[in-house]
């Protein structure tokens, strides 16, 4: 019996002009998006490639020196790998900086080099772009905001349509439970809305894929499908929200309006809003502030040198004091940085938190977690440099050890090993994504958007039981 | 007749829960909005205070006129919160230096410090006018005329000896005040709370600008208002027409703004133009370089040192700075001696004669290379973005969008007006020199004899271009706003007095 009614639905919506209209407007975004994304990738990809090219050139010719260089100036600058899924999500990458390293390395006095330290620079803004600003056509707009409308079109008068026509009631004579009617406009409504989606994708994956400069391989196939299932599920709440709307209302205009309007407060401005009013919660460290503290924290370390600093008779000593000053401060700026880092990304975290209220605040969250961009990517990217940055270390304290000749003083060029290095021992940096760590960063959304879709469905369902007829 | 027609549309229209809800929307919206915009722009005005003293301060602490150069700032617009435009986007603080042009290429912003939290998009007042206003123009629209067709009423109505202009009149007048209700006491909320931030001063002239912004967003919501009824008269089924007016407003509001700009790529590759031009500069400060090498040469002290062997305490610095991808060349020379040994002071005479010669040189190279620079520029970023800007203006909202920011002064030309009067402001510095004859005077590069003197130095001050300048900006759009609301108008009237009820 399902059955019947979800196939009279889809008979019902596949002639209508909203299907059509559906169809050329969700084909004619993800054209866009995939001619868009053949057009910009390759060059994304090659600036990556050739900036990480640029930073191991450094770092080999540094291994030639000594440990002591490579060392102290670090091993340049760290790339963030660009995602072959950015046209799935933007993801604000123009705001979240693509590199971490390359602090400006003070010299503490007459011999002694700061060493190197991670840093983390907040992206450069481009200053120089008059062009109008608009949202870029990635999925999360085609998915969140164009298919939740059209979502709502097809569903706001499944119900209170077929009241006002008459129809519902002749349906509700014959021996069928309310619920299978609903089922089945549920049903109904999900794949007729999901043919053109699907077909708009297949194209857009078509198109990407043909190209020879972009390849997708299994990772990227279990993504977009998970991306898919994502855009499934979102589609239900919004097919639910329009079954409740219309199961309550008397005339199906005014629950066109309702669902508009409340579309539009949820999708368009709530999570903007939401944003700037909790981000507003808590003040970071500005860049002056840190600049100061940075300032502060180099003039103490000199004046503890300058105090505790052994006499020159006592050289190993002496040696030793400044190795581990030298060491010292190169943790404490670190250290600051990282804080400065942590106290922003705790701001950000806080209005992410709070902007899931809205549902496409939480496709957008989840769509971004797979397609390996924006925020959270960016955190694994810290992260993956800060793991790094301890192999690097550890690299660098065991070839000393290696060396029995060293005077084993980490920091001051005489107590470090002579011996050259062989460039390929070096460790080199490699920025990965990961789909299981993934998983985990999206699992809170997961969980948060089927919960709202089974609270629509089951008052969907409440509301459709007791209306009367 | 006619004011019963709109006696009785009216009341059919402010006794519905459209009514209220486009009320009630608006209302949240705005004023949620306006606050959390308020905020936003009290955050930017207090970085540019900060930004303003720190400058002046560096300005006083300067010994010599050489020494570095001066910082002018531009404060945010206070409209900005209407339409923000590219206030926001663009640099807000560029160095002033006679070697030099400045332009909005070469500015760099002050107090940008929080670019995380940039992943989240801002909206602005307009933007809501934008989306929700036109929706409820085409849900007032939709069913104006096939509802009353499928009802019936409309027969009814024709029965009597009634016009069908009034009728069509009747429904636009009696909408379009509807309509207004929600604008106007959203924008008047707005603005209360805009006059009650303590932070926020507005002038006559920004109340005569807002003023313009409701005249746009009126003629904007008839547009939409005339499509829908454009849409409602041919056809049927109020079913379809609404369905038809969702697309619409889908289409041009959500997605032809977002997609026209990525499917138009019209940054067409400028790398040659941008390499031919620059190398022409780069050719014109090679010939100021063999200039000065020339000069040095020939001059009584041997070699072409340019301290002059001057025995000194302090710093000098000469450099040329480039940056091909804006076309930015200059070239920058400076020193500050705190004290000069004796044995030198015979040397001062040379250094000085040096920079008689080499300021107004510079200041003569810069003329001549922003002649060209500035056509370049011209060339290769105001006139893609221009094409954007005329692309997007397709539909109505882009129109509208480009009126707004006219309006506010948030457009390319209102933040150009800046970095014309930072340019004057140049000029005037570069008399001011003149006039004190420094760039001969021992102040110029040293300051053991004195400080050089800033307190006279005529201040920077940038006034917005007053209202009929914005008025004159915003016009165009208007216009072609009001000429499409005027097309739609016939072409409404000419279907419906020919359509069969």
């Amino acid at each position: 019996m399902i059955w019947h009614i979800t196939k009279r639905e889809l008979y019902d919506n596949l002639n209508s002009l909203r299907f059509t209209l559906a169809t050329v407007l969700l084909l004619g975004l993800m054209l866009t998006n995939a001619v868009v994304h053949l057009r910009e990738h390759p060059k994304r990809i090659q600036k990556y490639h050739a900036s990480v090219r640029e930073s191991l050139k450094d770092l080999t010719s540094r291994a030639d020196d000594s440990l002591y260089e490579i060392a102290q100036q670090g091993p340049g600058l760290l790339h963030k790998k660009p995602s072959p899924l950015h046209f799935c999500a933007e993801g604000g990458e123009a705001f979240l900086s693509d590199v971490v390293g390359g602090a400006f390395l003070w010299s503490i006095s007459g011999g002694l080099n700061g060493f190197w330290r991670l840093n983390y620079p907040s992206a450069t803004p481009n200053l120089t772009n008059i062009r109008p600003d608009v949202t870029k056509v990635d999925w999360v707009f085609i998915i969140g905001y164009v298919l939740s409308l059209i979502a709502l079109l097809f569903t706001f008068d499944s119900v209170s349509g077929e009241r006002e026509r008459g129809t519902l009631r002749l349906m509700l004579a014959n021996p069928i439970p309310r619920h299978t009617v609903l089922t089945g406009k549920f049903l109904g409504a999900l794949i007729s809305i999901n043919i053109p989606f699907t077909l708009a994708v297949l194209m857009n994956l078509l198109v990407i894929s043909t190209s020879s400069d972009v390849h997708l391989g299994t990772e990227i196939w279990e993504r977009l499908g998970i991306i898919f299932l994502i855009a499934v599920l979102y589609t239900c709440l919004f097919i639910a929200l329009g079954l409740l709307v219309s199961a309550r209302v008397q005339r199906s205009a005014v629950g066109l309006v309702m669902l508009l309007l409340a579309w539009a407060i949820f999708v368009v401005f709530m999570p903007s809003i939401l944003a700037t009013i909790a981000s507003g919660f808590s003040s970071p460290m500005t860049s002056d502030e840190l600049w100061a503290r940075r300032g502060e924290l180099y003039r103490e370390r000199w004046a503890r040198y300058d105090a505790h600093l052994p006499a020159e008779s006592e050289s190993s000593k002496r040696m030793r004091f400044e190795g581990e000053h030298v060491i010292q401060e190169a943790t404490e700026q670190e250290r600051l940085s990282e804080a400065h880092l942590a106290q922003k990304i705790g701001q950000v975290k806080f209005a992410r938190a709070i902007t899931r209220v809205s549902p496409v605040a939480i496709v957008h969250h989840l769509l971004e977690a797979f397609a390996g961009t924006g925020f959270e990517r960016h955190l694994q990217f810290v992260e993956n440099t800060r793991r790094y940055a301890r192999h690097f270390r550890e690299f660098v304290v065991d070839t000393d050890r290696a060396d029995a000749e060293s005077l084993h003083i980490i920091g001051v060029r005489e107590g470090m090993s002579q011996k050259s290095v062989s460039p390929a021992a070096i460790p080199k940096f490699e920025d990965t994504l990961s789909l299981s760590r993934d998983f985990n960063t999206a699992a809170v959304d997961v969980l948060l958007l089927t919960l709202f879709v089974i609270v629509l469905l089951s008052s969907t369902y409440l509301a459709f039981v007791r209306v009367e007829i | 007749m006619l004011t019963t027609l709109i006696r009785r549309e009216l009341l059919d229209n402010l006794m519905t829960f459209r009514f209220a809800a486009a009320v009630f929307v608006m209302l949240l919206l705005v004023v949620a909005n306006t606050a959390v915009l308020i905020k936003d722009y009290e955050r930017r005005l207090a970085n540019y205070n900060t930004a303003v003293k720190t400058h002046q301060q560096k300005v006083r602490e300067r010994k010599t006129y050489s020494a570095g150069d001066l910082n002018v700032d531009r404060a945010p617009n206070p409209l900005s919160i209407f339409n923000v435009g590219l206030d926001k986007r663009l640099g807000n603080q560029v160095a002033v230096h006679h070697g030099f042009v400045p332009t909005l290429w070469d500015a760099k912003m002050h107090g940008s410090d929080t670019t995380f939290l940039n992943i989240f998009s801002s909206i602005d007042i307009v933007f809501i006018f934008e989306v929700v206003l036109s929706l409820m123009a085409l849900i007032f629209a939709y069913d104006a005329i096939a509802g009353e067709r499928e009802a019936g009423t409309l027969r009814l109505v024709l029965t009597h000896p009634v016009r069908r202009s009034h009728i069509l009149a009747a429904k636009y007048i009696s909408a379009m005040a509807c309509l207004l209700i929600p604008l106007l006491m959203s924008l008047a909320l707005a603005v209360i709370l805009l006059t009650s931030a303590g932070s926020i001063s507005l002038k006559t002239a920004d109340f005569l600008r807002i003023g313009g912004i409701v005249l746009t967003s009126l003629v904007y919501l008839s547009v939409f208002y005339l499509v829908g009824l454009l849409i409602s008269a041919t056809t049927h089924r109020t079913g379809t027409a609404l369905m038809f007016s969702m697309f619409v407003w889908g289409f041009w509001v959500l997605v032809y703004p977002n997609m026209i700009l990525a499917a138009v790529d019209s940054m067409h590759d400028a790398e040659p133009r941008t390499k031919a031009v620059f190398s022409q500069i780069q050719q014109m400060w090679e010939a100021f370089d063999r200039e000065r090498g020339e000069f040095l040469e020939n001059d009584p002290v041997p070699g072409e040192s340019t301290n002059f062997d001057i025995g000194w305490m302090g710093f000098d610095f000469r450099h040329f700075r480039k940056d091909s991808a804006t076309l930015r060349y200059y070239y920058q020379a400076g020193a500050h001696f705190e004290e000069i040994d004796e044995r030198s002071q015979s040397q001062v005479p040379h250094a000085q004669n040096y920079y008689q010669f080499l300021v107004p040189l510079t200041i003569r190279t810069a003329a001549r290379t922003w002649l060209v620079r500035r056509q370049a520029l011209e060339n290769i970023f105001v006139q893609p973005a221009s094409v954007d800007r005329t692309l997007l203006k397709l539909s109505p909202v882009g129109m509208y969008d480009a009126a707004t920011q006219a309006w506010a002064g948030t457009d390319l030309l209102g933040i150009q007006d800046f970095f014309d009067a930072a340019r004057q402001y140049r000029q005037t510095v570069i008399d001011y020199f003149y006039d004190r004859e420094a760039f001969g005077s021992r102040q110029w590069f040293s300051a053991d004899k004195g400080a050089a003197d800033w307190s006279t130095l005529p201040r920077f001050s940038f006034q917005r271009s007053d209202v009929g300048v914005n008025a004159k900006r915003a016009l165009p759009d208007l216009f072609l706003l009001l000429i499409i609301n005027l097309g739609l108008f016939i072409i409404i009237f000419l279907i419906f007095i020919k359509s069969e009820i």
